[in-house]
C-alpha cells in the first residue's frame, strides 16, 4: 500500500469520524441541569451513613468492592515492576556516589520532609471529611520521604528505607482492606458491609463507620506501593549496573 | 461570578499561558523555570476558587500543590543538574512576581474570611508556596553543583 | 459566567496537551507532562472535583517526572565512567 494511499484513507476516515462526532456532540444534554437521580441517591446514602465527603462514601461505602479492585491493581503492578527491574545475576551494585548540594536547599529538604509527610498522614486521616482519601494522602506521603533523595542523599534515603519492611507494609495494606470486608460478611451482612461500628457524629472524624479504616488500609498501602515501585527505579538509575564485559 | 472568580481566571490567562508557552519552547532552563512559575499560580488561582466558589474544603489543594509543586522543581533540579549548569536559567523576575502577587492575595483572602482557623491555613500556604518558590529558584541556577565524580 | 472559566481551563489543557505531543525529547517531556498535570488539576477544581485534582496532582507533580528521569538517566548512561557522568 502506497503511502499516498494511506494518506487519503486516514483523511477519509478522519472527516467521516469529525462529522459524526460533531453530529453527536451537538445532542448531547446541557452541560450541568436539574434532574441528578444517582446524585440524589448517592448522596442520601452517604448523609445516612454520616459521612461528610460523599465521593470518599461512594469509594469506601459504596463501590468499596470496587476500590478493592483498584488497590489490587496498584498491588499487582508493583510486584510486577519489582520482579523486572530486580537485579540480574549479570548486574552489580555500585556504591552510589554523593552529589554536592548546597545548604539551603538541604535545609529546605529536611523541614519539608516532615511537614509534606504531615500533610499526607492530614489528607488520609481527613478523608471523610474534606477533599483527599487513602490515595491521595499516601502518594504525598510517600514522595515526603523520597525529599530525602532529592534534597540530601541516595545513601540517607536508604537508611531510613530498609524495602523488605514497605513491602510487608504494602501486603498487610491490601490484607487490612480483605479482613474489613470478610468482618463485614461475618457480621451478618454483605462483604464490605459499612453496617458493624457506629457511624459517630457527622463531619468529625470519628464518623462513617468503616470508612475511615478503609482510608487508613488503603492510604498505608498506596504510601509502601510508592516507595516500593521508586526503590526499584532509583536502584537500577543509580546503583545497578551491567557488569563489564557482557 | 464574583471577583474572586474573575481573579482567578485573569491569574490563570496572565500567569499559564506563558508557563505552557516557555515549557513547550525555548531551551531547557527556561522551561523549568516556567514549570517553577506554574506550580505557584496553579496554587494561588485554586485560592481563589476556594473564595469563589465558598468551598473551603478546596483549600487543602492548594496545600498539597504549595508542598508537592517545589518537590517537583528540585526533582528536576537534581536529575538535570548538568544541562542546567550549562544554561542557568534566570528565575528572579520570577520569583519576585510569584512573591508580589502571593502577599495581596493571602492578605485580602484572610481578611474576606476573617481570623481564625481557616486564616492560619492561608497564610501557612502562602509562606509554604514562597518559600518552595525561592529555594526551587535557587536550586535551578546552581544549587546543585557538578563535582568530578557526582550521582 | 463560570463557564468562562471552564472554558479557560479546557484551553489551558488543550494546549498543554499539545505540547506534549510536540516536545520529542524524553526529558522536556517529562517537564510538560508536569505542567499537563498542573493545567488537569486546574480543570478538575473549576469543575468541582477536588478529589480528583488532588489524586491528579499526587501522581503528577513530582511521582510521575520522577519515573520518567531516572528511566532516561538508566537508558542513557553507559556504565560508570572516571570522568563523573551523572
Amino acid at each position: 500500500m502506497s503511502r499516498r494511499l494511506r494518506l487519503w484513507i486516514l483523511t477519509v476516515g478522519g472527516l467521516g469520524f469529525a462529522l459524526l462526532f460533531t453530529a453527536a456532540c451537538l445532542r448531547l444534554p446541557d452541560f450541568g441541569g436539574n434532574s441528578h437521580p444517582y446524585g440524589d441517591r448517592a448522596v442520601g446514602a452517604a448523609l445516612a451513613h454520616h459521612t461528610a465527603n460523599v465521593v470518599s462514601a461512594v469509594n469506601f461505602d459504596q463501590r468499596a468492592f470496587d476500590t478493592l479492585g483498584e488497590e489490587t491493581i496498584l498491588f499487582a503492578a508493583v510486584l510486577g515492576t519489582v520482579v523486572l527491574l530486580r537485579q540480574t545475576p549479570d548486574e552489580r551494585q555500585v556504591r552510589p556516589t554523593p552529589a554536592q548540594i548546597s545548604v539551603p536547599i538541604r535545609r529546605y529538604a529536611l523541614t519539608m520532609l516532615p511537614v509534606t509527610l504531615l500533610v499526607g498522614l492530614y489528607v488520609v486521616v481527613h478523608g471523610q471529611l474534606s477533599p483527599g482519601g487513602g490515595f491521595q494522602g499516601g502518594v504525598v506521603a510517600a514522595t515526603a520521604l523520597h525529599l530525602l533523595y532529592i534534597g540530601a542523599d541516595y545513601r540517607a534515603l536508604e537508611r531510613i528505607r530498609p524495602v523488605g519492611l514497605y513491602e510487608v507494609g504494602d501486603a498487610v495494606g491490601e490484607g487490612v482492606y480483605l479482613v474489613l470486608g470478610i468482618a463485614g460478611l461475618l457480621g451478618g451482612s454483605a462483604f464490605l458491609a459499612n453496617t458493624l461500628i457506629p457511624y459517630g457524629t457527622f463531619n468529625t472524624l470519628a464518623s462513617g463507620g468503616f470508612v475511615p479504616l478503609l482510608n487508613a488500609a488503603v492510604g498505608m498501602e498506596v504510601a509502601c506501593a510508592v516507595v516500593v515501585l521508586l526503590a526499584g527505579f532509583l536502584d537500577q538509575a543509580v546503583e545497578i549496573e551491567k557488569e563489564a564485559g557482557t | 461570578m464574583n471577583v474572586w472568580l474573575v481573579t482567578a481566571s485573569v491569574l490563570l490567562v496572565a500567569g499559564f499561558v506563558p508557563v505552557v508557552w516557555g515549557v513547550a519552547t525555548g531551551p531547557l532552563g527556561r522551561g523549568v523555570a516556567a514549570q517553577n512559575l506554574g506550580t505557584s499560580v496553579v496554587c494561588l488561582a485554586i485560592l481563589l476558587l476556594s473564595q469563589g466558589y465558598d468551598r473551603p474544603s478546596y483549600v487543602d489543594v492548594a496545600l498539597v500543590v504549595a508542598v508537592l509543586g517545589p518537590v517537583g522543581t528540585l526533582v528536576y533540579a537534581r536529575l538535570l543538574a548538568d544541562e542546567l549548569q550549562d544554561d542557568p536559567p534566570h528565575t528572579r523576575l520570577f520569583t519576585v512576581s510569584v512573591v508580589c502577587v502571593t502577599v495581596p492575595v493571602v492578605v485580602a483572602l484572610c481578611l474576606a474570611g476573617g481570623p481564625g482557623r481557616a486564616a492560619a491555613k492561608l497564610v501557612l500556604v502562602g509562606v509554604l508556596l514562597v518559600v518552595g518558590n525561592v529555594i526551587a529558584s535557587r536550586a535551578l541556577t546552581g544549587g546543585f553543583s557538578r563535582s568530578e565524580v557526582t550521582r | 459566567m463560570t463557564d468562562v472559566l471552564v472554558l479557560i481551563s479546557l484551553l489551558l489543557v488543550a494546549g498543554s496537551a499539545t505540547a506534549v505531543v510536540a516536545v520529542r525529547d524524553p526529558a522536556r517531556q517529562a517537564l510538560v507532562l508536569a505542567v499537563l498535570g498542573l493545567t488537569l488539576t486546574v480543570l478538575f477544581t473549576v469543575l468541582q472535583a477536588p478529589d480528583v485534582a488532588l489524586s491528579q496532582l499526587a501522581v503528577g507533580s513530582a511521582l510521575t517526572p520522577l519515573l520518567i528521569l531516572l528511566s532516561v538517566r538508566k537508558v542513557r548512561r553507559p556504565g560508570r565512567c572516571e570522568g563523573g557522568d551523572r
